[in-house]
């Protein structure tokens, strides 16, 4: 199984232009180490928001819009999860990066360990097109859900917890929102 | 009907063009003109915390959203308002139905209506208070003024004003 830092770097295999909301602390610290690009929204706060951030971006905009999530933060926030299965629409899909586990934190387990599959609430809560999958094959189901217009879709990609040493991400959030912006076509002035 | 109506022409004249509710009795009117209105964005959602994410989100992509809630719905997404609207400087507009205030039969909802202004005031929040219907006039610069100064703004709509309509 891989960790996350394995599987964000997999998934610029998959990343062109589409626009990504990524979750607060560790999976947004590694993603900038990895490839920090404009279309990146990293979040430095709000913990559990990355999924309902995407998707009222996919709901203001045509481009497809990836919230990368973790189990944790989809826990504190599952509520979203009936939002996105009534309202997304179908240029959103919402990644769960499910590794059972704090990773920010100290790698403390979440529930997703024991008895909760973020698949069957997703399902419960009303969402189509729910795959889960191993770490390995998330570039094909995100690949995808990008290229089906029709659709919207949460992928859970269940993988080993585990992170690598990282600092925090050097750009302050006002300007991480203006050229995020800026790459929608919104700022004119950087 | 009235005054629900004269609410949702301000806020749409001054930009918003994005709404969320989650429900109230005393947005019951405006919650059905926004369900029938085809020129702007309206959805019902569970939670008032997962609605800032979402109006962030379609700040993102140029919406100007509004969010309306009752005033305990502030106390439901304190660090949302701080670590992500303030943070990244993203204007909405709290559309609030200040329960709580003279006129309200549940006295339960006194407790957040005692310290719903120090909250707001606490928040750095611009706020406009609507005792009148002359009052909802100022509704539509004020809606403004949050894309203009960047920041969340809070419309406090009292209850007898409301109760009525």
């Amino acid at each position: 199984m891989m960790n996350r830092f394995e599987l964000l770097n997999l998934l610029q295999d998959s990343i062109q232009d589409e626009l990504v909301v990524c979750n607060i602390g560790l999976p947004s610290q590694e993603l900038y180490k990895i490839n920090d690009r404009p279309n990146y929204f990293y979040m430095l706060g709000s913990m559990g928001l990355s999924s309902s951030i995407g998707l009222g971006l996919s709901l203001a905009v045509e481009k497809n819009v990836i919230s990368i999530d973790g189990d944790g933060s989809v826990l504190m926030n599952m509520n979203t999860l009936a939002t996105i299965g009534n309202r997304a629409p179908s240029n959103y899909t919402l990644l769960i990066i499910d590794n059972g586990s704090y990773g920010s934190t100290g790698d403390q387990k979440t529930f997703t360990n024991e008895r909760t599959s973020l698949k069957d609430v997703a399902i419960g809560a009303g969402c189509h097109n729910v795959v889960e999958c191993s770490g390995e094959e998330t570039n094909e189901n995100l690949q995808k859900a990008l290229a089906d217009k029709d659709n919207a879709y949460v992928i859970i990609s269940k993988i080993k917890s585990g992170n690598v040493p990282i600092k925090p991400i050097p750009l302050n959030a006002v300007t991480i929102r203006d050229r995020f912006r800026k790459e929608i076509g919104l700022v004119p002035y950087l | 009907m009235k005054i629900s109506q004269k609410i949702i022409t301000n806020l749409k004249s001054g930009g918003a063009d994005f709404f969320l509710s989650v429900p109230c009795k005393l947005l019951a009117n405006m919650i059905t003109i926004l369900e029938n209105d085809k020129g702007i964005y309206y959805s019902a959602i569970p939670r008032e915390e997962e609605g800032m994410g979402i109006c962030a989100g379609a700040y993102l992509g140029n919406k100007l959203p509004c969010i309306m809630m009752q005033n305990t719905g502030i106390g439901n997404s304190v660090n949302s308002i701080v670590s992500l609207l303030q943070l990244y400087q993203i204007p909405v507009v709290f559309l609030i139905s200040y329960r709580g205030t003279p006129g309200e039969p549940v006295g339960a909802q006194g407790g957040m209506a005692i310290i719903t202004e120090d909250l707001l005031n606490t928040l750095r929040i611009p706020m406009l208070h609507c005792n009148t219907e002359e009052d909802l006039d100022k509704i539509s610069t004020f809606t403004n003024h949050a894309k203009v100064i960047e920041s969340p703004v809070a419309v406090l709509c009292n209850f007898n004003l409301m109760k009525d309509d």
